[in-house]
């Protein structure tokens, strides 16, 4: 395996008086779709968070490419392609849709319009209405949105949080293939759900996550092959 | 004719004045109550280039708009970046930014001391035109346009530019602006100056308007500013422009047809009669924040 593009090793975040993640490690190689799943709690957009640099870890060491951003915020993340696709998609409603497709080109100027141009091309919704203010858009087309503004960043390694929530099962599907497909460019994903076993499967390296600790990990299909873990932490309906 | 012209004049100072506090207010969600100090300073300041350094006015309103902008930097950095993280960020920014005040103005004093300053006779151009038989001085002239200038590049930098993207990133949504790269903290030292600047030659233009800077001028000019981004539309540019105009051209008819003492009554008196029509004011949207 090569070197991984991403590294986290017992990282600690904690908000007032609790620990949210007490002592999580797990990496990423380049290229791969790694997946940290786990209950609602179980500290998983704590450790994304922390990785895009919202947050201030506690303790533990966070390296990107070999060096150390432990304590690096996130706007100069972005500019060196860690890029965060955030909980709750965070459009910006009252910006319209190309504005928002341009902030997600803040760093990186030359040939923005061409890559924006790319997402257009990859969402022909969004083109559509690029005039349109984001807020407009359906719930699945502003997830698209969040992950077409992520794009034009030129990220090495996108972050996702919880891309499928609250979503249609119609339009999950539809994340999950943009998912792959952004994998399969080269692009390192590191996803967060709750839809353990859709992740799992997408995945190559899976994390099961709770209250704040790793408590297995492996390849993602060794995971969902293990009745114990299925049964104990992936819930008993999977079927979504 | 006259009244509307010189209504129009000094309402494009209050414009000038209230966009600069309710850019901050828009974007940053604050309310800089330093801003008056800032217009009061830089009466001052621009008398001093002109009296002292011989300046010319084209020399002199760019100049006082870097001092301006760096005030409202050094406004951000002691008033409101160290409260920025807590719950009451609003009140506390508020009153800090009154005590910065207090101490531009006690500096001010001590500096120039409590008498009324003017700029050197013979300073400005004394041309005048004959406008539609009203009486028009260069000066003027020069206002209403250094005015609508700065309003008009200032909207098209919100509007057009990657920096305003960013600046209505930050207002919608500072997280989503910090996810997607922005330097919010870079940001909002900027919209500080920016506004600071605006202020600072509102400052400058009103003193040259009536040839006289005071420390109190300041004061008297804080509640107007609040007045026209109540009644723009807090947050509105355009809303401000015209809320400025209005209130300007209210006070000049009221002195010409009613009596001086009646001037505040009569514009305040407007104002509150237009939020009662439009209680979110002229142009203002009733903002639902997205959670």
């Amino acid at each position: 395996m090569s070197e991984p593009i991403l590294r986290v090793a017992d990282l600690r975040v904690g908000y007032g008086r609790g620990e949210a993640v007490r002592g999580v490690s797990f990496e990423a190689a380049p290229g791969s779709l790694v997946t940290l799943v786990g209950a609602n709690g179980a500290g998983k957009s704590s450790i994304i968070n922390a990785v895009s640099g919202l947050v201030r870890p506690a303790g533990g060491r966070i390296t990107f490419e070999g060096q150390d951003i432990t304590r690096t915020p996130a706007h100069k993340l972005v500019g060196r392609g860690l890029v965060q696709v955030p909980e709750g998609r965070q459009i910006l409603a009252t910006l319209t849709i190309e504005e928002n497709l341009q902030m997600g080109s803040w760093h990186t100027g030359p040939g923005t319009r061409r890559s924006i141009g790319d997402m257009y091309d990859r969402f022909p919704v969004l083109a559509e209405r690029r005039a349109l203010p984001a807020g407009s858009l359906s719930g699945g087309e502003q997830q698209m949105l969040a992950i077409a503004r992520a794009l034009v960043a030129a990220p090495k390694v996108v972050l996702m949080d919880e891309p499928s929530m609250g979503l249609a099962p119609k339009i999950v599907d539809e994340v999950f293939r943009v998912i792959e497909e952004i994998r399969a460019s080269g692009t390192t994903v590191v996803l967060v759900e709750q839809n353990a076993r859709r992740a799992l499967r997408a995945a190559d390296h899976g994390y099961v996550l709770q209250s704040g600790e790793v408590v297995h990990s492996g390849p993602a299909h060794q995971l969902l092959a293990d009745e114990r873990i299925v049964q104990a932490y992936l819930g008993v309906d999977g079927a979504t | 004719m006259q009244q509307l012209l010189n209504g129009i004049f000094i309402g494009s100072i209050y414009a000038l004045f209230a966009i600069g506090f309710t850019l901050v207010f828009g974007i940053l969600d604050r309310l800089n109550l330093a801003h008056p100090a800032v217009f009061a300073a830089s009466a001052f300041v621009g008398i001093e280039l002109v009296a002292r350094g011989g300046m010319s006015l084209w020399t002199a309103l760019p100049v006082v708009f870097a001092v301006g902008a760096l005030l409202g930097l050094v406004i951000e950095r002691l008033a409101f970046r160290p409260l920025k993280n807590r719950a009451d960020a609003h009140f506390a920014g508020l009153i800090s930014s009154i005590a910065l005040a207090g101490m531009l103005i006690a500096l001010l004093q001590w500096r120039y001391g409590p008498d009324t300053r003017r700029f050197p006779a013979g300073s400005f151009p004394d041309s005048r035109y004959e406008v539609a038989g009203a009486q028009v001085t260069l000066v003027q002239i020069v206002i209403l346009a250094v005015s609508l200038a700065l309003m008009v590049g200032l909207t098209y930098m919100v509007t057009r530019t990657r920096l305003g993207r960013g600046m209505r990133a930050v207002a919608e949504n500072p997280t989503a602006a910090r996810v997607l790269g922005v330097n919010v903290d870079r940001v909002t030292a900027v919209v500080f100056a920016i506004s600071s600047a605006l202020g600072a030659v509102a400052g400058v233009l009103f003193a040259i308007n009536v040839n006289t800077a005071q420390l109190g001028m300041g004061a008297a000019i804080e509640l107007k500013g609040l007045a026209v981004i109540i009644v723009g539309g807090m947050g509105s540019l355009p809303g401000a422009l015209i809320g400025g105009l209005v209130l300007g051209m209210a006070e000049v008819f009221a002195v010409q047809h009613i009596g001086s003492s009646w001037r505040d009554v009569i514009a305040f008196g407007l104002l509150f009669v237009i939020l009662l029509l439009r209680p979110q004011g002229l142009l203002g949207a009733r903002k639902v924040r997205e959670v």
